[in-house]
């Protein structure tokens, strides 16, 4: 009876370009438009943003994806000042990356140059990590489990979870570091072999996100240990960790310079 | 005086807070919501010795700088900054587990007393997860507040629900039809996606790779829907103050397909000779357990305690709560099972009958107090604001697994140290939500 039923559902294993792509009811990440940020458009998107995601100083404007919780009513409500990117290929190695800055002046994009490659060590065929969640809510976490399901099967790209940090090869950290799991952190960091990588996965690893200001919290991965990729998202789409661990081992590069596909 | 030991008596608290001069506890009784204020001068009596249902609040209240007079033993809860010593038993081995733990869940620290493989004593420490959240939350408006409340506990959804029916009461307004059927339809789509996804951990956790592949799949479909319906995979940004933010279109077909599926499968599985050896009997909590510490959910209704918040709701007419008297894993599992079916039937009875009109209501800046309750998967979500000029003074949440971390430690009472995992996984509670 199981083996029948088996063979009814067939293989669910989706192709990596599938699982690399948002769907297409929910919001992407937001992009900005420099031809369509008016005067108007910039205050307002400053105020409907429930996050403070846009800034704006000494005529540059810009948007810091890790700060977006992707609700999407930027684009809804300023729509010639806002798009959409429908991509979960937003892996960076510098932070700098993840922040979207427009010169108001010239109506484009700065370009912060070519992203620093990835760590040649950490070319591996196989990457067994090792997952540390410091503050985060457990839906990051449990994004990260999820790639382990039938469906994105993460095994195939040779990625396991181990349940020591001296089996690892990789640290994926999620959370806003509270101060009560900093010191922990820092142990498990501690306790991985040489070479070894971090993974800040979601906005809140990556700089706070909503809790950026809480004294109950570094805001940070990379106040404590070293991160080599950043994964933004609220929590991140398997697909966006998924790029993320690939970008970690060289095996894709990177897609956002500057906050923007290039 | 007298008045709160004799609600305690029969009822059981629901929160308990700073407020004013002192504090206000809010205990329910016979199904209906009684409130307290004690204690004078930031003073308050405790009633920890006894009524254990408040010994977590009172540690709470008195890490935030209250006094506790004549609390049996107070200890840190969250605070990390405050000496904390754990209970010793001199002739018993001592196994350390946490904050990191093996699998991909969030921190925690457990320290188990055993004799040989037996555990004698569990006791656990929490607040790796203290964000500080309720701290930051005086000053903001509507929606950067519910940010944070979605944000509490592993159930955003819920969380956010409890915290805008908490909002629209302290401005006496309510939510349109259209979207109170909608919220009702993401809350249901939550709590099956929540429960499959306990049972598909506690068949991994008992090596049944079947069941758990099988109970994974439908859930990962599941949560296609509930990213249909709410434009997030876990249902964030979806309800604001008010109403809800849209309304997407979830697949009502496949719905009800994967809720025959699971009809059928479900029960199949909880009948597995390896499920039955492994569950029953293992990690028992039982009612008068249940009912003297205050436990709610399913935690509360696997031990016979036959309370859902659903059963007061006027959107939900005749709901019978689905109850079992084993107070096990197995009843657990069975609780989550059964729940899960009937909670697709309703949130496709409530997105078939979703009225017409508009998503939401504008909400004016006023002043005013409010708190809701709402049956989330774990249990009881509340949430407390006052607001002034529309902006936060305070506010204050519980959730659920604040009430029912007590229940793991009873459940391992006795048991052998690998079920651990097991009886974890069967109450599987949020260690965010507890930490705040």
């Amino acid at each position: 009876m199981s083996l029948l039923r088996t063979l009814r559902i067939g293989v669910l294993a989706r192709a990596l370009e599938e699982i690399l792509q948002v769907p297409s009811q929910a919001f992407g990440y937001p992009l900005l438009q420099p031809k369509g940020l008016s005067r108007e458009a910039r205050e307002g998107l400053v105020k409907v943003c429930p996050s403070g995601a846009f800034f704006e100083e000494e005529g540059i404007f810009s948007l810091d994806l890790a700060r977006c919780v992707g609700c999407g009513r930027c684009a809804l409500v300023y729509p010639e000042a806002v798009g959409e990117m429908k991509t979960l290929e937003v892996a960076v190695v510098r932070r700098e990356d993840l922040v979207q800055r427009v010169d108001l002046a010239a109506q484009a994009f700065l370009d912060p140059g070519p992203p620093p490659p990835p760590r040649p060590e950490l070319r591996l065929p196989t990457l067994a990590f090792r997952e540390v969640s410091a503050g985060d809510t457990g839906l990051a976490d449990s994004e990260i489990a999820l790639l382990g399901n039938p469906f994105n099967d993460m095994a195939r790209f040779g990625f396991q979870v181990v349940a020591s940090p001296r089996h690892g090869d990789a640290l994926l950290v999620t959370g806003p570091v509270s101060r009560n799991m900093a010191q922990a952190l820092e142990r498990t960091y501690q306790a991985m072999p040489e070479p070894k990588g971090v993974v800040a996965v979601g906005n809140e690893a990556i700089a706070g996100g909503v809790f950026a200001e809480s004294p109950e919290v570094w805001a940070g991965v990379d106040r404590v240990v070293p991160v080599d990729v950043y994964v933004p998202g609220d929590p991140p789409r398997p697909g966006a960790i998924l790029h993320g661990l690939l970008l970690l081992t060289g095996r894709v590069v990177q897609r956002l310079v500057g906050g923007v596909v290039r | 005086m007298e008045a709160v030991k004799e609600a305690l008596q029969e009822g059981r608290p629901v929160a308990y807070f700073p407020y004013g001069e002192g504090a206000l506890l809010l205990v329910e009784r016979r199904r209906s919501l009684e409130a307290f204020p004690l204690g004078q001068g930031r003073r308050l009596p405790s009633l920890a010795a006894e009524f254990p249902s408040l010994d977590w609040f009172e540690r709470a209240l008195w890490e935030r700088g209250l006094e506790l007079v004549g609390h049996p033993g107070l200890r840190p809860l969250r605070r990390h900054d405050l000496p904390y010593a754990f209970r010793e038993f001199p002739h018993l081995h001592e196994v350390p587990v946490g904050p990191v733990h093996a699998g991909i869940i969030e921190p925690g620290h457990f320290r188990f007393s055993v004799l040989g493989e037996r555990i004698l004593n569990l006791e656990i420490r929490l607040g790796y997860q203290h964000r500080g959240l309720l701290g930051i939350m005086p000053g903001k408006g509507p929606e950067a507040a519910l940010l944070l409340a979605e944000r509490a506990g592993g159930e955003p959804v819920a969380h956010a629900l409890a915290f805008a029916e908490a909002w629209e009461r302290a401005l006496g307004i309510e939510a349109p039809p259209r979207a109170q059927y909608l919220r009702r339809a993401a809350l249901e789509l939550e709590r099956a996606f929540g429960h499959l996804g306990h049972l598909a951990g506690l068949f991994t956790d008992i090596g049944y790779a079947y069941g758990a592949t099988q109970v994974g799949r439908i859930r990962a479909l599941l949560q296609g829907e509930v990213d249909r319906l709410t434009g997030h995979r876990y249902g964030r940004n979806f309800i604001r103050a008010g109403g809800v933010w849209r309304e997407g279109r979830p697949d009502l077909e496949a719905l009800s397909r994967y809720q025959k599926e699971l009809d059928w499968l479900l029960p199949r599985l909880l009948k597995h000779p390896q499920v039955l050896d492994r569950m029953r009997y293992v990690g028992v909590v039982r009612r008068v357990e249940a009912l003297a510490l205050g436990f709610v959910g399913p935690t509360a209704r696997a031990s016979g305690v036959e309370r859902d918040l659903r059963q007061d709701d006027a959107l939900y007419p005749a709901f019978v709560p689905v109850v079992r008297q084993g107070g096990d894993v197995l009843s657990r599992a069975q609780v989550y099972a059964e729940e899960a079916l009937q909670a697709l039937e309703y949130a496709l009875r409530f997105l078939h009958q979703r009225a017409e009109g508009p998503l939401a209501v504008e909400v004016e800046a006023g002043d005013g107090e409010g708190m809701a309750r709402v049956e989330a998967g774990r249990g009881e979500v509340f949430w407390f604001v006052r607001l002034e000029e529309g902006r936060v003074v305070q506010a204050e949440g519980v959730d659920p697994s604040f009430k029912n971390w007590r229940a793991l430690e009873l459940a391992v009472r006795g048991e052998g140290l690998p079920d651990f995992p097991l009886c974890n996984k069967s109450f599987d509670l949020s260690y965010a939500g507890n930490d705040l």
